[in-house]
């Protein structure tokens, strides 16, 4: 299709043809491959976790890596994002890295340190969960804590 | 037109007017920005998630006992069919992009043939959503004694299963996330399924041969893919950790 009004065709700058479509999807391919892989592995680590006695932390920070790697995958490769210009990728992913760091530092600093410190109470459904008999828990927190629930 | 001469004229024009500032089309950018506030949205779910999931971290249920079914098998087996779920979503993210490379070479066929893939495995996985929503809904035989509220009174009752309200495997927030944000994932699937047949039909009816290019199957495409991208986090958020 021709475009005479001088602008560039966007829409077809990624056309190509039969040789370089072959290259193209072989990278699919060997994306989907290396994404199967992580996913096996993920599910083999999350089947033994507890018979490995891995650590929480260490599974915290081994599964969302690699989830990480996986949507850098989807969304470089996938999603083409690795080919469009510098300028595309900064605009998409700029305010997508700064709310998320944001929100780990609120959920892992934040809440995370705020459940480790505080005393809670435990929630009234849950009757065979272990209860927190230590002696510290305040009246007005249990009034805060049931409050919640209703 | 050689994508090489493309880029050219970009930067030639740049500042000239007409020109995009990001090389890419208008409708692909407001693809890409919806996108992105569509991925604010999940990550403010997931962060809700981790916020209660943190202030019950001793209670909540551990995934691998509440979600262990198999279809067609009697024992427990964790993770499994979860992990198939995930397969079936990786896989139509593959037949999707091998689509939009079809689309890239105008081959009327192999995008209609790969569209179609892409279709049924969209609907395999929301088939599969059904089935585990199906068995946390029901429950197991034995049920719990749990403590809820009934007209207007606190009592304990053996219950079956999950709902908003109450769950057999612990707290109810846990089945509250689970529905609300597989849920809306599930709805953003089926979506996806409903655009990418519309598109096919397009496809069909050689409306992008006509248009001289397939790019909007590279837009739907980019709806599947983030599809794909959300249910990697879910599956990380909620089975693994």
């Amino acid at each position: 299709m021709e475009f005479n009004d001088g602008y560039p065709a966007y829409e077809t700058m990624a056309v190509h043809d039969e040789d370089h479509g072959k290259h193209v999807r072989k990278v699919i391919w060997k994306v989907f491959w290396i994404m199967l892989g992580v996913t096996l592995v993920e599910l083999f680590v999350g089947f033994k976790a507890e018979s490995l006695g891995l650590g929480k932390v260490f599974l915290q920070f081994f599964f969302i890596g690699l989830t990480i790697v996986k949507a850098g995958y989807i969304v470089l490769s996938f999603m083409h994002l690795g080919d469009e210009v510098k300028a595309l990728k900064w605009v998409l992913l700029g305010p997508f890295i700064v709310l998320v760091l944001y929100l780990i530092f609120m959920v892992d600093v934040g809440e995370g340190s705020y459940a480790k410190t505080r005393r809670y109470v435990m929630d009234k459904n849950v009757t065979d969960a272990p209860h927190h008999t230590s002696g510290e828990t305040k009246q007005g927190e249990a009034h805060q804590g049931a409050a919640e629930h209703h | 037109m050689s994508s090489h001469a493309a880029t050219t004229q970009v930067k030639a024009n740049w500042g000239g007017g007409g020109v995009s500032p990001l090389g890419a089309s208008y409708g692909k950018l407001y693809m890409w920005f919806f996108l992105v506030s569509d991925a604010f949205t999940f990550s403010g779910l997931l962060t809700a998630y981790g916020f209660m999931r943190h202030k019950y971290t001793d209670f909540w249920p551990n995934p691998g006992h509440v979600f262990h079914h198999f279809p067609f098998y009697e024992g427990s087996v964790p993770l499994a069919y979860v992990g198939l779920m995930t397969f079936i979503l990786i896989m139509s993210s593959v037949t999707m992009v091998l689509a939009v490379e079809a689309g890239h070479r105008n081959k009327k066929n192999e995008v209609a043939k790969w569209m179609l893939l892409t279709i049924i495995g969209g609907l395999m996985f929301v088939g599969s959503q059904a089935w585990e929503w199906y068995n946390f809904i029901s429950g197991t035989a034995e049920g719990a004694v749990r403590n809820i509220f009934v007209d207007g009174v606190w009592k304990d009752q053996l219950i079956h299963g999950a709902n908003l309200q109450y769950n057999e495997y612990g707290l109810p927030v846990f089945g509250d996330f689970f529905f609300f944000i597989t849920g809306f994932h599930g709805f953003h699937v089926f979506s996806g399924v409903v655009i990418n047949f519309i598109i096919y039909l397009n496809v069909i009816k050689g409306t992008y041969e006509k248009r001289g290019h397939y790019e909007m199957v590279e837009k739907v495409g980019l709806y599947w893919h983030f599809v794909d991208l959300v249910w990697v986090f879910v599956f990380t958020f909620f089975y693994l950790l």
